[in-house]
């Protein structure tokens, strides 16, 4: 027994649900599968690239970090230096001028005391000079003379000859 | 030597009967085959393909991108039937190469196809532009409505013809030329030489022609209108 050659038949609603069935098997069985796999291998890839992107930039990052971090400390330790320098600078000059202070302080001081010790001797040398000076008036004249009235003149003659010749 | 519709290999005693045709155990055989064929393939999916796993990948690829570029990237989701489609019929169309009648030199089967056709069509016309954008799309310039909506059913119906009548007429054919082969046989060497010797080699020629050309042109086409129709009616 055969169908007729060109007709609409059953055929139609079984080819309906073959085709039907086929859809559902092979997207389960091929495309849905496969597509899966090769989604999941295009999303690898691409979040591979990102990755390796995202590691580039950071790589860069911590490189533009570095050297500026590197010229800062550079930087930083070439103030040390300056300031070490300049301070120092300072301190030697400060330690000069005290020195330099000092030293003419001791001076004056120095300078002071001598003239002092040399009034004092002179005016000690004047004293004997003026006891002597009567000492010997007293005993070239003979008599006493008083000490009392003419120790201030003998003192004026001293003084003017004292000063004649300590000038010189 | 005669042609005739398919035969019928056994009835479904329901509803008076269904006759289950050649056309439809050739098409169990056909989804046999594709379905164990691509259990198979997608056995053992790995993430660095080798082998046909690397074939197979380029086949469902092809097929989205294909159906991507020419349905556009919202209706990608077609892809699955429009392969599903292409495969049916092409392996459908290639079992004239086994001697097997093709499923596909059934009108049956490819008005079916154009059934869902016009069914997807429809269906997803009003999805996407609802009824009355649906109504207003065929009816864009008034005059044309009627021809808008004859076209809406000559469509599926040309398509269901076009792809059985090519497989018919290679059936048709091929049963021919082998008839005739076989007759210059018993002119040429006497009514009772029984090999038809004359029937080899060129039926063959022909065959890749019928059975391989337009196997896949026919199959290329009814997926392609598919596509086409289908998107046309949604944009």
């Amino acid at each position: 027994m055969t169908m007729p050659f060109l007709s609409i038949d059953w055929t139609l609603v079984v080819q309906l649900i073959n085709t039907g069935i086929l859809f559902l098997l092979l997207s389960k069985f091929l495309f849905k599968p496969v597509k899966a796999m090769i989604d999941s291998r295009e999303a690898e890839v691409s979040k591979m690239y990102e990755d390796a992107s995202a590691a580039k930039e950071q790589a860069d990052r911590l490189q533009a970090e570095y050297a500026a971090s590197i010229s800062g400390a550079k930087e930083e330790a070439n103030q040390i230096v300056k300031d070490a320098q300049k301070r120092a600078q300072m301190r030697s000059d400060e330690i000069l001028t005290d020195a330099q202070t000092k030293a003419s302080a001791m001076m004056t001081k120095a300078e002071e005391e001598i003239a002092r010790e040399k009034k004092k001797a002179v005016n000690e040398i004047k004293d004997e000079i003026s006891d002597l000076a009567v000492m010997i008036a007293t005993k070239v004249v003979g008599k006493d003379l008083n000490t009392q009235d003419h120790e201030q003149l003998i003192q004026e003659f001293i003084d003017g000859a004292g000063d004649l010749s300590w000038k010189e | 030597m005669n042609i005739t519709g398919p035969k019928v290999i056994f009835t479904i005693p329901v509803l008076g009967g269904i006759p289950i045709s050649e056309t439809v155990v050739n098409s169990w055989i056909v989804m046999a085959i594709l379905v164990i064929g691509s259990m198979l393939l997608t056995r053992n999916l790995q993430k660095v393909p080798k082998g046909a796993q690397v074939l197979v990948e380029k086949v469902v690829e092809t097929l989205y991108s294909f159906v991507e570029s020419t349905m556009g990237k919202d209706k990608v989701f077609f892809a699955p039937y429009i392969g599903t489609l292409f495969l049916f019929s092409f392996f459908s169309n290639m079992l004239g190469l086994f001697g097997l009648r093709a499923p596909t030199a059934d009108i049956n089967t490819t008005a079916c196809w154009a059934f869902i056709e016009f069914m997807l069509v429809q269906i997803f016309s009003i999805k996407r532009k609802g009824v009355i954008g649906r109504i207003k799309g065929l009816c864009d310039p008034p005059i044309v409505t009627p021809l808008n909506l004859i076209s809406e059913f000559s469509t599926p119906v040309s398509m269901a013809f076009r792809h059985f009548g090519n497989i018919a007429a290679g059936l048709i054919i091929t049963t021919l030329l082998y008839g005739a082969l076989t007759g210059l046989t018993h002119m040429v060497f006497g009514a009772n030489f029984q090999i038809p010797i004359l029937a080899i080699g060129l039926p063959a020629v022909l065959s890749v022609y019928f059975d391989l050309f337009t196997a896949f042109m026919q199959a290329f086409i009814i997926s392609m209108l598919t596509m086409v129709f289908t998107s046309m009616a949604m944009d």
